[in-house]
C-alpha cells in the first residue's frame, strides 16, 4: 500500500510541477524557454509514478510503532536543534542534541548526558579553537 | 611521457606539507569511519564535505582530503564485515561471505591481513589506470558538443539505473525527481525563478550538498532507529594479530584478476564498487572454487571483492573527472564538492587545472601506501574504536553534519531542508529506491539542461540536433542497450524469485 500511496504523491507532484512549468515564458532570446525541460522531466515522472500505482512490486514492511515513536522523537529532536542553535548557542543546544538523540537511540540515560556533557565542548573546542570554523558558545537569548 | 611528467607535477602538489598532512588525517579518518558499522564512504564523504568547504581549503587540498577519506572507507568498510559480519556499505557485502567464516575460524588476522593487501592491490591498479586512461578519456571528450553531452547525462541515468537498482522504474523515477528538484531556482539563461514559490531562500536552487548531508547522513539515523541497537556479542575475539604470509601470497592470483574486473565495472558510469565487488566475487568463485570452499572461509573469497571494490572506487573517479559524470554514490557525492568549489569536472580539467588533477592523482598513490602502512599495524586499533556503540556513535555523527551544514552559509534555512532531505531520503530507501540517482539528477540537472538549451539554439530549435552526430547516436544505442540490460535483469530476478522455494 505505501508504493502506491508514494505514487500517487510524486503523481500528483509531478502534474503540479508540469502544469506550473507551463506557465514559464522567456522574455526573448531563448529558443526552447524555461518551461520546457521540466516538462521533459516532469512527464516520464507521470509515468514512472503511475506505474508505481498500478504495479507497485514490493511491499515496504513499517518498524512497530514504538520505534516509529523513537523516529518522530528523533526528528522532534532534530529540528528542535535546527530552531535552537542560535538562540541557545552551541554548546547547550549540542548538549540537549546528542544527549536527548542518544537517549532515542536505546542509550542508558546516565551515559548519554555524560556523553552530550563531555561531546559539546569538545566539538566546540576542535571546530571553534583548533579549526576556527567560529561557532558562538552561547546563544542571543543569553 | 607527457603523462608521467605531468604526474611529477602532482608529485610536487601532493607532497606540500599541508597536502600530505590532509591526506594522512583523511586515511585514518576514513578508515574509522569505513570500519564504524552503519557508515560507509558515501556518508563519510558526506558528512565531511561541508566543513572542508567551512575550513575554507582550496580545491585541491579538499580533494586530496576526501579522496584519501574516501579511499580510507574503502579499506575500512571491510573491517566490521569479517569481525562482526556486518558490512558497512553495500560493496562490503561480498566480503562476509567468506571474511566472517574465516574469522569465526580463528583466522581473523589472516582475514584483515589478506583483505588489507587486497585492497592495495586493487586500488593501486585501478590509479595506475586512473593516471594512464582518464587524460584520453578527456582528450576524446573534447570533441562532446552540446547535443553529445545531454546524450551522455541520458547514458549516466540509464546505466545507474540498471545496474543499480532492484526495479529499474524506481531507479529512473529517482533520478527524474533529481532532475525537478535541480530545476528549482533562477533559470540561470531566462533569469526567470522557476518553483521557488517566492521563497528567496531557494533562489539559488537546492544546495547539493545540504540535500546530500540530509539523504545520507539524517536518513541513516532514522534507519537506525528501526531496530534496536544491535548485539555486538557476537563480535570475534582476535587472539593473533600476526597473519600467516603465505596464505596471503596465495591469494596474489585472486587480487589481479579481482583488480582488473573492479577496474572495468568502475569505470562504467554509474555501475561503482557494488558492482566491482559482485563480479569479482563471482568471476572468481567460477574460476577457482573447485573443492567448494567458498563461502566457508576461503581466503580466495576474501581477496577477489577487496581488490575489486577498491579497483572499482579509483575506476568510478575516471569518468568522474574526464566526463564530469559520477561512477559511483560517493564520486556523485564528490561531484557536488567540485561543483560547490567552482570547480567544473570533464575534459577542460586536465587542461586548466592540470594541478588539481595530477595532485589529485599522485595523492592516490601516497594514499594507497599511507593505507596500507596504517592499516597492517593498527588493525588493532581500528577494531577497538568499532565498538563504539550506536547509541553514542550516531548523535556525534548528527552534529557534525548539522555544524558543518550550519557553517556553509550559518543558516537555520539550511538546516531544515537538510532534515527534510532526511525524510525524504528514508521514504525511498524504505521503498528501495536507491539514492544515488537521485543525487545525480540534482547534480547534473542543471548542465543537462544548460546543454540542452544550448544545442537548440545551435539548431535554432530543431530538434533533431540531438540525433545529428555520431558520438550522440552511440551514445544513445549505448543507453538503449543498458536499459534492455537492465529491464532482462529484473525480469530474471522475479523469475528466479518466484521459483526458488520458500524456507
Amino acid at each position: 500500500m505505501t508504493t502506491r500511496i508514494v505514487g500517487a504523491a510524486v503523481f500528483v507532484i509531478a502534474a503540479l510541477f508540469v502544469m506550473q512549468a507551463r506557465l514559464y515564458e522567456a522574455p526573448f532570446g531563448d529558443v526552447l524557454g524555461p518551461a520546457v525541460f521540466p516538462v521533459i522531466v516532469g512527464i516520464p515522472a507521470m509515468m514512472l509514478s503511475a506505474s508505481l500505482v498500478v504495479w507497485p512490486g514490493s511491499e515496504v514492511a513499517w518498524p512497530r510503532p514504538e520505534r516509529l515513536l523513537r523516529q518522530g522523537a528523533a526528528l522532534v529532536v532534530l529540528l528542535g536543534y535546527a530552531w535552537l542553535l542560535v538562540p541557545l548557542g552551541f554548546l547547550i543546544a549540542t548538549f540537549l542534541l546528542v544527549a536527548l538523540l542518544a537517549i532515542v537511540l536505546d542509550g542508558p540515560a546516565g551515559k548519554s548526558v555524560v556523553l552530550g556533557a563531555v561531546i559539546a565542548p569538545a566539538l566546540w573546542a576542535l571546530f571553534d579553537r583548533v579549526l576556527g570554523l567560529p561557532l558562538a558558545p552561547l546563544g542571543t537569548w543569553f | 611521457m607527457e603523462t608521467l611528467i605531468a604526474l611529477g607535477g602532482g608529485f610536487a602538489v601532493a607532497l606540500t606539507p599541508l597536502n600530505l598532512a590532509l591526506l594522512l588525517l583523511g586515511c585514518f579518518a576514513g578508515t574509522l569511519i569505513g570500519a564504524m558499522p552503519g557508515l560507509g564512504p558515501v556518508n563519510g564523504v558526506a558528512i565531511l564535505i561541508p566543513l572542508t568547504f567551512a575550513f575554507g581549503f582550496d580545491a585541491t587540498s579538499s580533494l586530496i582530503l576526501l579522496s584519501a577519506v574516501y579511499f580510507g572507507c574503502m579499506y575500512g568498510g571491510r573491517i566490521s564485515s569479517i569481525l562482526l559480519n556486518i558490512p558497512g556499505d553495500e560493496p562490503a557485502v561480498m566480503t562476509t561471505l567468506d571474511g566472517y567464516p574465516m574469522a569465526q575460524q580463528g583466522r581473523a588476522a589472516d582475514a584483515l591481513a589478506i583483505s588489507g593487501v587486497a585492497s592495495f592491490v586493487g586500488a593501486t591498479v585501478s590509479v595506475i589506470g586512473l593516471t594512464l586512461f582518464a587524460p584520453l578519456l578527456a582528450q576524446a571528450a573534447i570533441y562532446f558538443g552540446p547535443a553529445d553531452y545531454f546524450a551522455l547525462y541520458i547514458l549516466a541515468f540509464a546505466t545507474i539505473g540498471g545496474i543499480a537498482g532492484v526495479d529499474p522504474r524506481k531507479t529512473l523515477l529517482s533520478a527524474v525527481i533529481g532532475l525537478m528538484i535541480a530545476t528549482i531556482g533562477i533559470d540561470p539563461i531566462s533569469g526567470i525563478p522557476r518553483f521557488t514559490g517566492g521563497n528567496y531562500h531557494i533562489y539559488d536552487g537546492v544546495d547539493a550538498i545540504v540535500a546530500l548531508v540530509g539523504l545520507f547522513a539524517i536518513s541513516e539515523i532514522l534507519f537506525l532507529l528501526e531496530r534496536r541497537a544491535r548485539d555486538r556479542s557476537a563480535s570475534i575475539r582476535v587472539q593473533s594479530w600476526l597473519p600467516d604470509f603465505r596464505t596471503i601470497w596465495a591469494t596474489r592470483a585472486a587480487m589481479a584478476r579481482g583488480s582488473i574486473v573492479g577496474f572495468v565495472a568502475g569505470v562504467l558510469p554509474g555501475a561503482g564498487a557494488s558492482l566491482g565487488a559482485v563480479m569479482s566475487y563471482s568471476m572468481e568463485k567460477q574460476v577457482s572454487n573447485r573443492e567448494g570452499r567458498f563461502g566457508k572461509g576461503d581466503p580466495r573469497g576474501v581477496a577477489a571483492p577487496e581488490a575489486g571494490n577498491n579497483a572499482a572506487s579509483g575506476g568510478a573517479l575516471i569518468p568522474m573527472l574526464s566526463l564530469g559524470v559520477p561512477g559511483s554514490g560517493t564520486t556523485a557525492v564528490m561531484l557536488a564538492m567540485l561543483i560547490s568549489l567552482n570547480v567544473q569536472p570533464g575534459p577542460l580539467l586536465f587542461a586548466r587545472q592540470p594541478d588539481l588533477v595530477w595532485g589529485l592523482v599522485a595523492s592516490l598513490y601516497l594514499a594507497n601506501i599511507a593505507l596500507l602502512v596504517l592499516n597492517l599495524p593498527l588493525i588493532g586499533l581500528f577494531t577497538r574504536m568499532m565498538m563504539v556503540p550506536t547509541w553514542a556513535l550516531m548523535p556525534v555523527v548528527a552534529a557534525v553534519s548539522f555544524v558543518g551544514v550550519f557553517a556553509i552559509a550559518n543558516s537555520v534555512f539550511d538546516l531544515e531542508v537538510m532534515i527534510l532531505f532526511g525524510m525524504l531520503g528514508y521514504l525511498l530507501r524504505k521503498l528501495d529506491i536507491s539514492l544515488v540517482p537521485l543525487v545525480l539528477g540534482l547534480l547534473l540537472g542543471g548542465d543537462m539542461e544548460r546543454n540542452l538549451r544550448r544545442a537548440m539554439s545551435i539548431s535554432d530549435g530543431d530538434w533533431s540536433i540531438l540525433l545529428s552526430s555520431w558520438i550522440s547516436i552511440v551514445l544513445y544505442v549505448l543507453t538503449a542497450l543498458f536499459l534492455a540490460l537492465s529491464v532482462w535483469l529484473a525480469v530474471r530476478d522475479r523469475r528466479m524469485d518466484a521459483t526458488r522455494p520458500t524456507d
